[in-house]
């Protein structure tokens, strides 16, 4: 960890500097580094330069003008979050702490840099490696060189691809072993303290053959007047037969602008299951990508948003099926209140050797109010034959019926929308029921629904 | 016919409309586009100087507006459209009757058995044949009725106001680049208005015809319902098989008047050198019903999505669409719902085949704006992929803004199942039998809804098209 303190008195000295998104920042960033990750990040950062700002007239980002909702001239570089004085933890993120139930291992990391990293001593010595990326970059380049954005979300994918690849400043490190399972899941917390910064994150998950692992974060902040950038992007490996689930819930506050690319490579007879929990910030932007490269491998995409007030949603997922004898399974359900609204593009590409592929796709609305409002685009391309793929999207209202029974049984209308919504939502929970989590959500959505 | 060449042994000879007659224009215009073109089109067509405008102004639109991104691959148009011709007049005028029309032509509609449908279940027939309408009748028990069924040239004629109180008002020129181009070069199609509370009870026919070689046709068409109409119009459209590349672009506008009731429908058999993109769009009223039947079966590319806006509470739209692509076809063809207003309905039902390399895809929008209260919407879409050289793409946008609105999609995308085909081959059929019957299966609930003649033509097509995809 010696690198990292170094870090953290070169960034104690600029604190009081703004430092913008520039090629000056990339330099700030790579310094001390090994020359392989400062070219990465350089050309990360040409690519940045080359490519132009995502427009709707595009239909990746049909429903998100980013032009509209975000300037990166106007952000900052956040101040290194291993900075700051030790001891005090913002409450709100105690308290998200405080929920946790038992781990395998934790990690914190606030305004971008891991401040805390524990793991079991007896998967420590079963060769589990749960490190931050900066001391990563030292102990384990070879591993880094690699894999950190390189086959599974390199640079060229886009622009804000390319920008977190050229300024992360920290991340965290998975890796674990031939058939060694943890019985249960590495934790996560991130925290964002500085409105009006950016904060670029990144995660590598590599499970090795016959491994199992369940990662689970958490994104906090308070709500901010600025806008604040929270960028991750996270890379996924289930090498074969190996059992890995990635769970991320965003609980940030008003102001921030979440923007998260996730790719997720399964090998053969893998397991790699995903579910994206969005309640919070102002602007969500998520790309998730699952790639399914060996036969016999499984994804189930799920995913759960719950928008009021202003809140826009825009999930962008696509299944690859580029080996035989894959299957697929997503489910994106979302509740919209109040003047929210969420877009969601979702594609099955059934590439020409992915015979027997078994794909499924379903997102699912509930609008709640006037304003609310709801785009879905389930996409299909097939171009093998033997292959049993669907896809269905529907927006409705709340169940009406659903909603007598409840009030014949004595419930307020307010209870009895609420319940609905819940139980709307909670079906997502059940197809992945993971320690911890499904209290951990369901108390999230109840206490929104509280306030709405 | 000099420079045209009937291209055989292609393994297109199933293709049954791909004769050719003899050039036999009056007029044409020069190879390619521009302003002078344009001129030359309205000065034979006698135009008021308000439609010269409009032409000239929907050409300098379709030269600003860039190629489509999107769809199909447009890539080899451009020069395509250098080399085509934009107007070929095949007669001097319009006939009422088939023994006036020449003999060339008349032959081709008869090949077609147009004169023998008009005879026995048709109210009214319109022939196009290259650029201009060479036929128009409607039988006199509608006509004493005030329907009128006539070339669009004499819709402009002898009905300015009507005419100009709903033309490209439905479709403006600036709608998308194709609308543009047909805007400006526009000649043939029908005019047809129901007056109030008449109700059709045959259908009425319009028949697209191309014969030259690297031909433009750009139909335009408007339709008027009056309040309590009724009627049911249906659209053919061949063409013979060239090694070069024909263009067909229309524009179609509807107007559903209150309690009205319309159904378009399209059988598209063109031949597989044509590109077909057309733009179709009905308004419908208070209580009116628009149904578009839209068959793709032939051309290169298609890109057609029939529209129906539903702007008056309580109307209610039905879009059903057959696509079938074959060894270098690509149809992409769906529809569009826009609900405006409360209480509409509406709903799109698509069921496509994509065979040897062919590619069918879906693409559809489903739109309901706020305070459309109550608005409902079910999009159905199901694809057979028959070889695994097929492709098939479902692209559903679904667009809500209302709360008190039900939206639904679903797609599925299957091959023919082997357990089906080992039961039908149990029972002594064939393999190709086996696979052309689970096919028609597959369209049944759709071709059940096609005038009888059309159902049994899609079956034998079928059949056809079966003899030899096994393996």
């Amino acid at each position: 960890m010696s690198n990292s303190a170094q870090a953290v008195e070169t960034s104690s000295a600029e604190e009081d500097i703004p430092s913008s998104l520039d090629g000056g920042a990339v330099e700030r960033v790579s310094q001390g580094a090994p020359s392989w990750l400062s070219e990465r990040r350089q050309h990360a950062w040409s690519v940045f330069e080359e490519t132009p700002l995502p427009s709707t007239r595009s239909e990746e980002w049909r429903y998100t003008d980013v032009s509209r909702l975000l300037k990166f001239a106007e952000l900052r570089v956040a101040p290194d979050g291993a900075s700051g004085k030790g001891g005090t933890r913002p409450p709100g993120l105690t308290a998200a702490m405080d929920e946790d139930e038992a781990a395998a291992g934790h990690t914190m990391l606030v305004d971008g840099s891991v401040v805390h990293v524990d793991l079991d001593p007896a998967l420590e010595r079963q060769g589990v490696i749960l490190t931050s990326l900066r001391s990563a970059v030292h102990e384990h380049g070879d591993l880094l060189e690699e894999l950190l954005g390189t086959e599974v979300l390199p640079p060229e994918d886009g622009k804000f691809q390319a920008l977190n690849a050229a300024l992360w400043s920290d991340g965290v490190l998975i890796y674990v072993p031939r058939n060694v399972k943890l019985d249960l899941p590495i934790r996560t917390t991130r925290w964002v303290s500085h409105g009006g910064s950016a904060v670029f994150t990144r995660t590598l998950i590599v499970a090795e053959p016959g491994s199992q692992v369940s990662y689970v974060e958490e994104l906090l902040s308070e709500d901010f007047e600025r806008r604040t950038l929270a960028s991750s992007a996270v890379e996924v490996i289930a090498r074969d037969g190996a059992q890995v689930q990635y769970v991320c819930i965003q609980r940030l506050g008003r102001g921030v602008f979440c923007q998260s690319a996730q790719r997720t490579l399964a090998h053969r007879d893998s397991t790699l299951d995903t579910l994206n929990v969005n309640l919070g910030a102002s602007v969500t932007r998520l790309d998730l990508n699952a790639r399914l490269l060996g036969a016999g491998a499984h994804s189930d995409m799920l995913g759960l948003y719950f928008g009021d007030e202003d809140q826009h949603f825009d999930h962008n997922t696509s299944q690859d099926h580029i080996a035989p004898d894959t299957g697929s399974d997503l489910l994106y359900k979302g509740a919209l209140d109040e003047r929210s609204r969420a877009a969601f593009r979702g594609i099955i590409r059934v590439h020409p050797d992915a015979q027997r592929t078994d794909a499924y796709q379903t997102n699912r609305n509930l609008l709640l109010s006037d304003e609310a409002r709801a785009d879905s685009l389930p996409n299909l391309e097939i171009e093998a034959d033997d292959v049993k793929c669907s896809h269905g999207a529907s927006v409705g209202q709340l169940d009406s019926e659903a909603l007598f029974y409840l009030l014949s049984r004595g419930l307020s209308q307010q209870q009895a929308e609420r319940l609905v919504v819940l139980g709307f939502l909670g079906d997502v929970m059940t197809r992945l029921p993971l320690r911890g989590v499904v209290t951990k959500v369901t108390r999230a959505i109840e206490r929104k629904l509280k306030s709405v | 016919m000099p420079e045209n060449e009937l291209v055989e042994g292609l393994g297109l000879d199933e293709y049954q409309y791909g004769f050719v007659d003899d050039e036999a224009h009056v007029f044409r215009t020069r190879p390619g586009l521009d302003e002078d073109i344009v001129r030359q089109i309205s000065k034979h067509k006698d135009e008021p100087e308000w439609m010269l405008e409009f032409r000239l102004k929907a050409l300098k639109i379709y030269e600003r507006k860039p190629m489509p991104t999107w769809g199909g691959d447009l890539s080899h148009l451009e020069a395509t459209l250098d080399e085509i011709y934009f107007y070929v007049k095949p007669q001097e005028q319009m006939e009422r009757s088939w023994d006036d029309v020449p003999d060339t032509i008349k032959t081709t509609f008869e090949r077609l058995g147009i004169p023998e449908a008009e005879q026995k279940v048709l109210s009214g027939v319109g022939a196009q044949y290259e650029s201009e309408m060479v036929y128009h009748s409607l039988k006199e028990e509608w006509s004493s009725k005030g329907v009128i069924f006539d070339s669009i040239e004499d819709g402009l004629k002898n009905h300015p106001d009507l005419f100009r109180e709903h033309f490209a008002t439905i479709i403006p020129a600036a709608d998308n680049k194709f609308a543009a181009l047909n805007s400006a070069v526009w000649s043939g199609g029908s005019f047809l208005y129901i007056p109030k509370g008449v109700q059709l009870d045959t259908p009425l026919q319009a028949y697209f015809r191309v014969n030259q070689e690297r031909m433009g046709q750009f139909e335009r068409t408007l339709i008027i319902l009056d309040e309590g109409a009724q009627a049911h119009y249906i659209e053919g459209c061949t063409a013979p098989v060239y090694t070069t590349e024909s263009f067909h672009s229309g524009v179609i506008e509807i107007v559903l008047k209150k309690d009205s009731r319309f159904r378009y429908t399209t059988i598209q058999n063109w031949s597989n050198n044509m590109y077909n993109l057309v733009t179709q769009r009905a308004v419908v009223n208070e209580n009116a019903t628009m149904e578009w039947l839209d068959g793709n079966l032939g051309s290169k590319l298609t890109m057609k999505y029939p529209s129906c806006y539903l702007v008056g509470e309580g109307a209610h739209g039905d879009i059903m669409s057959i696509a079938y692509a074959s060894d270098g076809q690509h149809q992409d063809t769906g529809g569009k719902v826009v609900h405006v207003a409360p209480n509409t309905t509406s709903s799109i039902t698509s069921k496509s085949i994509s065979k040897g390399n062919g590619r069918s895809s879906y693409r559809g929008l489903c739109k309901v704006y706020e305070g459309a209260h109550n608005a409902r919407s079910n999009v159905e879409c199901d694809a057979l992929l028959i070889n695994s050289t097929s492709r098939t793409d479902t692209y559903p946008y679904i667009e809500i803004e209302e709360k008190r609105a039900s939206v639904g999609h679903e797609a599925t995308v299957s091959k023919i199942g082997d357990t089906q085909l080992f039961y039908l081959m149990s029972r002594g059929l064939t393999k190709e039998e086996a696979m052309a019957l689970i096919v028609r299966g597959f369209i049944e609930p759709l071709a059940k809804q096609l005038p009888l003649e059309y159902a049994v033509e899609l079956n034998r097509l079928i059949e056809l098209e079966m003899e030899g995809s096994v393996g």
